[in-house]
């Protein structure tokens, strides 16, 4: 069975799971950002995702055409951006101004209500449609491997906003406060910084990072209202592989997950493609509990 | 137990028992679903709300029982009753072996961790459709041979009564207290000598067991069973009830899980909206009123005693 995959197959298997693994690499990343700072899970975080990869397929479809692709993915991502401040101002502001005692059940309760008011009416306004946004990117051939010019695209944009992302956060102030507020939500308060108005922001650059990821993706998967839950179980699983509140393990986290679906896949059988992330995490887990770069929590 | 639960309990029991004499077959169905629904809720609190381990694989577990009896009968072609008692035993083991691959994750971790395996069953189910049928759906023999609703209303309502029973003697005993101790602050609780791993595997197996149990009868109730079963919208609706109902208390999930599946059922004329609406009710309970409908009652109760007995209250406040 191991005989039975050509080296070049393996090849182009394993570069195919790297540039998934950046894409994925997106969706933790939100995910981590958002904990970071305001300490709570986003569950609907594959909504948002979806949300992206419809907005991308609609401005593409409807007003610019396949080739200005690149042009519409900022529109996408700010439009969620704009969104995900809004959701954050009306739904999760109340945790921490509203007496909300246990915050962790409330956030969880309200973001799996959005989850599924979200999902419910992409399918009640799109019905059972799928669409693709198509894509006029011809195929990239490297060495002896052909790749579709759509996936190649999405990977590579998809490095840039990562790039984009750490010279947010590392080269520009409100990264600094947002980085200041992951390591100590009060202190950034004394600083002088709106806290508050931080969440949002941080709240909007995650979900839209999800929109990115889903409108990249929206040529090579299709863009239908449950598109997310496979993206959600992917950004989840690299959370645990990687350590939650972790950049670097989010990163990481992706490409390995990506590589091991991919190899998953050639070896073994392709039908349990979403099967082998939970397998990699499980031997994880086993070896260390925290993810690779997570901080062991103090317990006082 | 004390007088008034028993009271309480034997009250509850009598009027579901006589119910059913003004309902119809639809009626009939919607509450034997909800009794499902609570058996689920009811387990999913004794481990979220009083142990405070935030597991999210119990649609899981639902799902392994209703395939274990139904695999069981198909493949080795076993009786249903054993079936059902391999079924509660396939979850219990899975339970126990999840409860120690997460036993040292705390709150997130966890709740990833268990919801990771769901989904894991999630796609196995649908993947695996040379043994499981996958999205085809796998039929199962129904438990009484018949499809009279009123005696599989009885069935659900015996089963949802046993199950409470258990969770009651277990929440109202030492364990209970060793379960209340573990999730307030499980560090302090191990060093006045609880056993806490212990006690969060026998939570972890106890809940799938009942989870799995209620999973089996279900499968033998609707007698087509699919891969949705272990669909994370299950999860949600099961969080939603024991929230809407009270976490971490007794009679709160049962409550919420009947009030829910009403509500479901009452939105499911509006067609395609009705996860809509049912989502909007849900965001705004939780913005406007959090607390619970125990929480609820309890105020409600309180204020009838302190008009009923004015002086009562005053006393009470000197």
């Amino acid at each position: 069975m191991w005989l039975a995959v050509s080296p070049g197959l393996l090849a182009q298997f394993t570069l195919a799971g790297l540039m998934m693994g950046v894409l994925y690499a997106l969706m933790a990343l939100g995910i981590t950002f958002i904990y970071g700072v305001m300490k709570t899970i986003n569950w609907a975080m594959g909504e948002f995702y979806m949300i992206g990869s419809f907005v991308q397929y609609l401005i593409v479809s409807h007003l610019l055409g396949p080739d200005l692709w690149w042009l519409a993915l900022p529109a996408t991502a700010a439009s969620v951006f704009v969104l995900g401040m809004l959701v954050q101002r009306l739904l999760l502001r109340p945790m921490f101004v509203g007496g909300v005692e246990r915050r962790d059940e409330y956030a969880t309760v309200i973001t799996i209500a959005l989850l599924l008011l979200l999902r419910s009416l992409a399918a009640v306004i799109n019905g059972p449609y799928q669409h693709t946004p198509g894509s006029h990117l011809p195929d990239v051939t490297l060495g002896p491997l052909s790749v579709p010019g759509a996936e190649v695209a999405a990977a590579v944009v998809g490095v840039l906003v990562l790039g984009l992302f750490f010279l947010l956060l590392h080269r520009t102030w409100p990264g600094l406060a947002l980085r200041a507020a992951a390591q100590n939500r009060i202190g950034v308060q004394t600083a002088g910084v709106d806290l508050l108005r931080l969440d949002m922001v941080a709240f909007g650059i995650g979900v839209s990072l999800a929109a990115v990821a889903g409108g990249l993706l929206a040529p090579v998967y299709l863009v239908y209202p449950t598109n997310g839950a496979v993206a959600t179980t992917k950004g989840f699983e690299i959370i645990v592989i990687g350590g939650l509140g972790s950049i670097w393990g989010a990163l990481v986290g992706g490409l390995l997950l990506g590589l091991a679906e991919a190899l998953g896949s050639a070896l073994i059988a392709p039908a349990y493609q979403n099967a082998y992330g939970f397998l990699l995490l499980i031997l994880l887990l086993l070896i260390r509990p925290i993810g690779l770069f997570g901080e062991r929590a103090r317990v006082v | 137990m004390r007088r008034q639960h028993l009271a309480l309990a034997v009250v509850a029991l009598a009027g579901a028992a006589a119910i059913p004499w003004g309902m119809d077959d639809y009626a009939l169905g919607v509450v034997t679903i909800g009794f499902y629904y609570a058996v689920l809720a009811a387990s999913w609190n004794l481990l979220a709300g009083y142990t405070g381990q935030f597991s999210l694989a119990q649609q899981g577990f639902a799902a392994l029982g209703a395939y274990a009896t139904g695999l069981s009968i198909r493949d080795l072609g076993v009786p249903i009753w054993l079936g059902i008692l391999l079924a509660a035993a396939v979850s219990c083991g899975m339970g126990l072996a999840l409860g120690l691959l997460t036993l040292r994750l705390r709150a997130i971790y966890l709740a990833i961790t268990t919801w990771g395996f769901a989904e894991t069953v999630h796609i196995t189910l649908t993947a695996g459709y040379q043994v499981t049928r996958g999205e085809l759906g796998l039929s199962v023999p129904t438990l009484l041979g018949n499809l009279d609703p009123l005696s599989y209303y009885y069935v659900f309502l015996g089963l949802l009564a046993v199950s409470l029973a258990v969770l009651y003697l277990v929440c109202h005993s030492r364990i209970g207290q060793f379960l209340r101790a573990i999730r307030d602050d499980e560090l302090r609780a191990a060093s006045l000598g609880i056993d806490t791993t212990r006690w969060k595997l026998f939570v972890f197996a106890l809940s799938s067991l009942l989870t799995g149990l209620a999973g089996a009868c279900y499968a033998h109730y609707v007698a087509v069973i699919g891969p949705d079963m272990a669909d994370f919208s299950e999860l949600a609706k099961i969080v939603v009830m024991v929230v809407i109902g009270g976490m971490g208390t007794f009679a709160g999930p049962v409550l919420g899980a009947l009030l829910v599946q009403l509500l479901t059922s009452y939105l499911g004329q509006f067609g395609a909206w009705d996860n809509v609406l049912f989502a909007l009710v849900v965001i705004v309970l939780m913005r406007t009123y959090r607390e619970g409908l125990v929480a609820l009652g309890r105020r409600l109760w309180r204020r009838l005693m302190a008009w009923m007995h004015p002086r009562v209250e005053v006393a009470a406040r000197g």
